[in-house]
């Protein structure tokens, strides 16, 4: 899909899509959404990425994100695995409403993000790659 | 008196409309890829089944917030909960079906089940 | 301390890590995979036996995941059923995985030789999770992860027919999943809970008020489940896919995949609804019914069939029958007789399934028809071969004879006497269609008749011959695993 709108069009939309996923992953003990939706956004940011410039590169380097959210996938899963052999511990708990306010499930949120996007990114690639 | 009854309903009653259309586009649909869309109307008319049942008239979103006045009602989370996994299993569904039907066109050039029978 | 307490879940978590670690290898070092898959799953059977040492003393273990408890988490509930299962699926997944080593490479792709024990490792954890857990949605979890880890089980050998059957069976069987989750849904809105105990107790008080919902709970649930364990008119997708897979896959799904799905089922119909309703709202007749039915017409199918692994495939079809009519006939020795089918057929589909690939392994041979002169080029494998049929027929001395006889007793004690006709029928069909086979292979004489030892590799001769000895240990040797199951099925039943 090498057109000159879309690219242009993508290089200013990219920032708001990724700004709109972070926003979702860590805001998701306050509001509707979390790790898998936010994750699913940023997911789909970088899908679009590789739809409009990845088919550019070359094959060898093709492979280098599926290799990376395969390794990414299992850091989100050690992260997320982590809250279950942890039983009742939230870390540092702030103010109700605020940011930073529930401790270690906000770090499960990230790596739950993390997973589902590299898990779509890589999805892709084995529906496009594969002969 | 028993129309009234599923007026209230509604919910349900949509619920179990989109099961009973997924279930059918699932049988007798020939296109594959139609196939997959019924499994995934089939599997929203389950998630709506299940946010409905917890569902309350009025209630806000379940996530504790101090500015909000004394005795509002929240509804209940876990069948939302519950549900974010449902969406994640019939995602992963999805898209190993779709990975077995690119598969399929790779080798017969068709997504229509009858022509692949009958070139077997 | 902390260790032995978490010992459940790290049975579930350290078998589901190397799965996904197995997927770096599979990239780089493809020769690496079989052997960590056969250290993963080696260490779930030793955890398996220190939990059946734990249960065989008289204590259940309960575990909550991360510390919730009961009404709200997650319950790991391990009880004689749960230990029974868990021990047959670890240890016949060792073997299987250790006759894949060289067998594997001839029937798949290289590309996929990585990637397969990944899902290998994925189906076993999910299926140890169906087996373990105490919790109806984590119950659907599981039986949705199983059911993507057994397609992919089956498209691993990358051939038209395969992917065809894939498909058929992906759409199948998330068509069950479902009306199973459709059912716990009813389920969860009738009594507020998720958790089997809590489920029941809130049943029991309430169900007088919902009868068409219970009624619609209980439908539902047994189509969901029963399609995908394959219950006769639901069995359409079996044949094709298992006959396609590769045979290791074969003998998992057939052996083991659709048996965890008959446990579910078992616990929810007699954990959940309790003994009472099972016998009264007329459910027990259809499965009564629809087992008779399965037994005769997988039977009838699996005789006109001339490819060897489509045979055993819908004999497959038929054995299902038994389990089910076991659990229909709903007694103790009934119940117990199904358990007992459960372990002896996984053993006996095993063997076959796995004598066949090695058939196929070493002289390309699968039609029924070309078998003349087998049992002289390759004795071991037919030897087991012949030991897995007459069990499959139900000759004495052998497994499949038990559970015969604990069917017809079951059915003695449930006052409906006629099932010991069916069985015998059943007996004799099985011998129209087993014995054709090992005539052939032994009487017929070949272009050679001068007996040698099989080319096969021992990786692949050690696990067959394993599973015919065990066939033989349960015909000889009942009473343990008897008493055992019937420990087992007390638990629940009354």
């Amino acid at each position: 899909m090498d057109d000159y709108i879309t690219r242009i069009v993508f290089r200013y939309i990219l920032l708001f899509i990724l700004m709109y996923g972070f926003y979702i992953v860590l805001h998701g003990h306050l509001s509707p959404g979390g790790g898998f939706a936010g994750g699913m956004i940023l997911g789909m940011g970088m899908l679009l990425y590789f739809l409009i410039f990845g088919l550019q590169w070359k094959a060898k380097l093709r492979t280098l994100p599926m290799d990376a959210g395969i390794v990414l996938i299992g850091f989100g899963a050690i992260l997320e695995g982590v809250k279950f052999l942890l039983p009742h511990e939230h870390g540092p708990v702030g103010m109700p409403g605020t940011l930073f306010s529930v401790g270690i499930i906000s770090v499960v949120n990230f790596a739950i993000g993390l997973l589902v996007a590299s898990a779509i990114l890589n999805i892709f690639y084995l529906l496009v790659e594969e002969e | 008196m028993k129309v009234s009854l599923l007026l209230a309903n509604y919910p349900y009653v949509i619920a179990v409309i989109l099961f009973c259309l997924g279930c059918l586009c699932i049988l007798t649909q020939h296109n594959l890829i139609k196939k997959v869309i019924g499994i995934n109307i089939m599997q929203t008319g389950i998630f709506l089944f299940y946010i409905a049942v917890g569902n309350i008239n009025g209630g806000v979103a379940p996530i504790y917030d101090p500015n909000l006045p004394e005795g509002v009602l929240y509804i209940n989370p876990l069948p939302s909960a519950l549900i974010l996994t449902g969406i994640v299993v019939s995602f992963s569904v999805t898209a190993f079906a779709l990975a077995v039907i690119v598969k399929l066109y790779n080798y017969y050039g068709t997504v229509n089940a009858p022509d692949i029978m009958r070139m077997r | 301390m902390h260790l032995w307490k978490t010992m459940p879940f790290l049975l579930i978590i350290l078998s589901l890590l190397p799965a996904f670690v197995m997927a770096i290898f599979a990239r780089w070092k493809r020769e690496v995979c079989p052997y960590l898959a056969i250290g993963s799953i080696a260490f779930s059977f030793a955890v398996s036996c220190l939990l059946a040492f734990r249960v065989m003393g008289g204590e259940t273990i309960h575990y909550h995941v991360s510390d919730w408890l009961p009404p709200w988490g997650i319950e790991i509930f391990i009880d004689e059923l749960a230990v029974m299962m868990l021990l047959l699926l670890t240890g016949c997944f060792l073997l299987i995985t250790i006759f894949s080593i060289k067998a594997l490479p001839k029937e798949i792709p290289p590309l996929a030789t990585g990637w397969y024990y990944t899902l290998l490792l994925l189906t076993l954890t999910a299926m140890m999770g169906m087996v373990v857990t105490n919790d109806l949605f984590n119950m659907y979890v599981m039986v949705e992860v199983t059911g993507i880890g057994a397609c992919a089980l089956v498209v691993a050998k990358g051939e038209k027919l395969s992917t065809e059957a894939t498909l058929r069976y992906l759409m199948l069987s998330s068509l069950g999943a479902g009306f199973f989750l459709f059912g716990i849904g009813f389920l969860y809105q009738i009594t507020g809970n998720l958790n089997i105990p809590y489920v029941a107790t809130e049943l029991a008080r309430v169900r007088e008020q919902y009868p068409f919902l219970l009624w619609a709970t209980m439908s539902f649930i047994t189509v969901g489940l029963g399609v995908k364990a394959a219950l006769f008119p639901l069995h359409i997708w079996l044949p094709d896919a298992h006959s396609s897979a590769p045979s290791s896959s074969s003998a998992i799904l057939s052996g083991l995949v659709v048996k965890v799905y008959i446990v579910s089922m078992l616990r929810i119909y007699f954990m959940v609804f309790g003994f009472e309703v099972f016998h009264e709202t007329y459910m027990r007749y259809l499965i009564l019914f629809l087992a008779t039915l399965a037994i005769i017409g997988g039977s009838f199918f699996a005789f006109v069939q001339l490819e060897l692994k489509r045979r055993l495939a819908y004999s497959t079809v038929a054995q299902i029958g038994y389990i089910f009519l076991g659990f229909g006939l709903g007694t103790v020795w009934g119940i117990t007789a199904a358990l007992l089918h459960i372990i002896i057929h996984a053993f006996m589909k095993t063997c076959l399934f796995l004598s066949a690939g090695a058939i196929y392994y070493q002289t390309g041979r699968k039609k029924v028809t070309h078998f003349s002169g087998l049992g002289y080029q390759m004795p071991v494998t037919m030897a087991a071969f012949t030991i897995a049929s007459l069990s499959m027929v139900g000759i004495p001395l052998f497994g499949g004879f038990i559970t015969k006889y604990a069917l017809a007793m079951g059915s003695l004690e449930a006052n409906n006497p006629y099932f010991i006709i069916l069985i015998v029928i059943s007996g004799l069909l099985n011998a129209a269609y087993y014995f054709p086979i090992i005539w052939q292979a032994y009487f017929t004489s070949g272009h050679d008749v001068k007996l040698k030892m099989d080319l096969v590799p021992l990786t692949m001769l050690i696990p067959i011959v394993i599973m015919a000895l065990g066939i033989i240990y349960m015909g000889i040797f009942p009473g343990g695993p008897l008493s055992f199951l019937e420990k087992a099925v007390t638990r629940f039943v009354f």
